[in-house]
């Protein structure tokens, strides 16, 4: 079975063969299936873009193979650069990417690349628009007179045009003010929904992961620490805390809860549902 | 890859020539890179080469960093080295052939000239290797002072040298950066010919030119915000004093250079 994204034992070093050698990846084996929603998490410096830098062959592993679609990246050019296409990789900060005199030509510059037909890309120029929720007369407006969440979807649709078969966003939500945070992250899950497509969200943030994703990859110190759904993740709350990790605030309040021998689920990633249960329970005491 | 570029190779140490007064340094170093050229024969040339062995010693920093600073001028070493061994004629012929030849006179150009550029870049890289940038800009504004006079604005022309050798790394940072995003979006930077490849760079060198507009204000925002007015009534943390060891320091460079022009004197010229 082919996965669009499998790592066999990848390790990655920093300036190898120098005293200054540090490893960023340790052995890493990793396989995420079609149309999964896979979020990582970890610490600064737990590894995570050092490992989404993998995906599309931006970074050679030192030790071990990338195999992206079924096709081992180190075996020719042709399938390194049609990686680039097949793994759409947002980094962090994208807006910082944008160039072009107006939104529309910066969008088109993915699909430009990939040699595709004018129609072709005006296509797929609105449709990504669109996505990102940005208004038709934006488009032809410059990128840099954009305020800074539409610069933002700007530069995520530039991603989403070349309409990767996987799409990998490296802290999309950072720096922005909780609504642009909630509408960029409702947005990600609703692009899974409709395209079907492969998402992977790197965060720090526990809060982001919970409410979108339906597997959660921990990174600590360059190996996976924990690989599992939101709840199997999240039910290890003290080896998350020895990682510098923590799980969502209200879901430790609810854990605290449960120690004072209220009965309440432990399963509460989200404050909107924390809200309602706790309503729920003063509620039913006052009857 | 760009990372690799050193930048400011301050080699971080406790020696005689890292506790000198950086104003001092800079002089003297200006003043033995002059000496160099005052040499005009193998005796005087191995003083100044003694003299420039004996600062690497007392610097403490290793002879494979300096080496290390040699590498860069190799190309322009071997250029001079054949330019002066085939164009320079007089004395006996050593070779010939067609409308080639090589001379003695050809031979000890060559070899001088090559010996005093090698002298030249290792003392001017001890000057950057036991002194930080902002050192250096320090007592570049020190010597400058003198200016003020003039309506020269000294400070602000250090501050900018300080500011532009501070985002060095910055900037290359944020080069990598943004090449990496481009390339995600499948820019081809690698291939193509000259024109394809100066049209590659549109992508990455105009996001780099906003970025740095925008470091730009915020910096200078940020230093407004710390009631920054420019050099007037500033005061500094480090002072620089002279003491006893720059002192000696000059009289060595000195009599160096004294002994330069006493060997010059004595024996023959050769450039």
């Amino acid at each position: 079975m082919t996965y669009p994204i499998e790592l066999r034992n990848v390790s990655y070093y920093y300036s190898p063969g120098t005293p200054l050698q540090v490893a960023a990846l340790k052995n890493i084996n990793l396989k995420i299936g079609e149309g999964e929603l896979a979020g990582i998490i970890g610490h600064t410096g737990s590894g995570k873009s050092t490992l989404i830098s993998h995906f599309n062959g931006l970074l050679r592993p030192v030790e071990g193979s990338v195999i992206i679609d079924g096709e081992d990246l180190a075996k020719d050019k042709e399938t390194l650069r049609a990686a680039r296409f097949k793994v759409g990789l947002c980094f962090q900060y994208p807006e910082a990417q944008l160039f072009e005199e107006t939104v529309a030509r910066d969008i088109a510059f993915g699909p430009k690349n990939m040699k595709l037909s004018d129609e072709e890309i005006n296509e797929r120029v609105k449709k990504a628009a669109e996505f990102v929720g940005l208004k038709p007369e934006l488009l032809e407006k410059s990128p840099f007179d954009l305020s800074g969440g539409e610069k933002r979807r700007a530069a995520i649709a530039g991603v989403m045009a070349m309409e990767p078969k996987v799409l990998v966003l490296d802290e999309p939500a950072a720096g922005l003010d909780p609504g642009g945070k909630n509408e960029i992250l409702s947005m990600i899950s609703e692009y899974k929904k409709r395209t079907g497509c492969t998402v992977v969200l790197v965060s720090h943030s526990m809060e982001d992961i919970a409410s979108v994703a339906d597997r959660v990859i921990v990174m600590n110190a360059g190996t996976i620490a924990m690989d599992g759904t939101v709840d199997e993740v999240f039910s290890h709350s003290a080896e998350l805390r020895s990682m510098g990790l923590n799980v969502p605030e209200i879901t430790r309040i609810f854990i605290r809860l449960r120690e004072l021998g209220y009965d309440v689920p432990a399963d509460v990633y989200s404050v909107e549902k924390g809200a309602q249960i706790l309503r729920e329970m003063i509620r039913r005491r006052s009857v | 890859m760009v990372r690799d570029i050193t930048f400011g190779q301050y080699y971080a140490g406790k020696s005689l020539l890292h506790r000198m007064d950086p104003r001092m340094k800079l002089i003297l170093t200006f003043g033995m890179i002059v000496a160099i050229f005052i040499c005009h024969n193998f005796y005087s040339l191995a003083l100044m080469a003694l003299f420039a062995a004996a600062a690497v010693v007392f610097s403490g920093v290793p002879a494979k960093m300096i080496l290390k600073s040699i590498k860069p001028v190799m190309v322009i070493l071997a250029f001079t080295a054949i330019l002066n061994i085939f164009y320079t004629k007089g004395g006996e012929t050593y070779f010939e052939w067609w409308k080639i030849s090589v001379t003695e006179k050809g031979v000890n150009t060559a070899l001088f000239t090559v010996i005093r550029i090698i002298v030249l870049v290792v003392i001017s890289s001890l000057l950057t290797y036991t002194t930080t940038p902002t050192m250096l800009t320090d007592a570049i504004e020190r010597l400058l002072s003198p200016l003020k006079i003039f309506h020269v604005k000294v400070h602000t022309l250090a501050m900018m040298m300080t500011l532009a050798l501070r985002f060095i790394p910055t900037l290359i940072e944020e080069i990598e950066r943004i090449m990496n995003a481009q390339k995600a979006r499948g820019a081809d930077l690698e291939s193509g010919g000259l024109i394809h490849r100066a049209k590659a760079l549109v992508p990455i060198f105009i996001p780099l030119m906003v970025s740095s507009f925008r470091r730009a204000y915020e910096l200078a925002f940020a230093m407004t915000c710390r009631c920054y007015t420019g050099g007037n009534g500033r005061t500094r943390m480090k002072q620089m004093k002279l003491h006893a060891r720059d002192f000696i320091t000059l009289f060595v460079c000195l009599a160096v250079v004294a002994g330069i022009i006493v060997l010059n004197h004595f024996f023959t010229r050769i450039i």
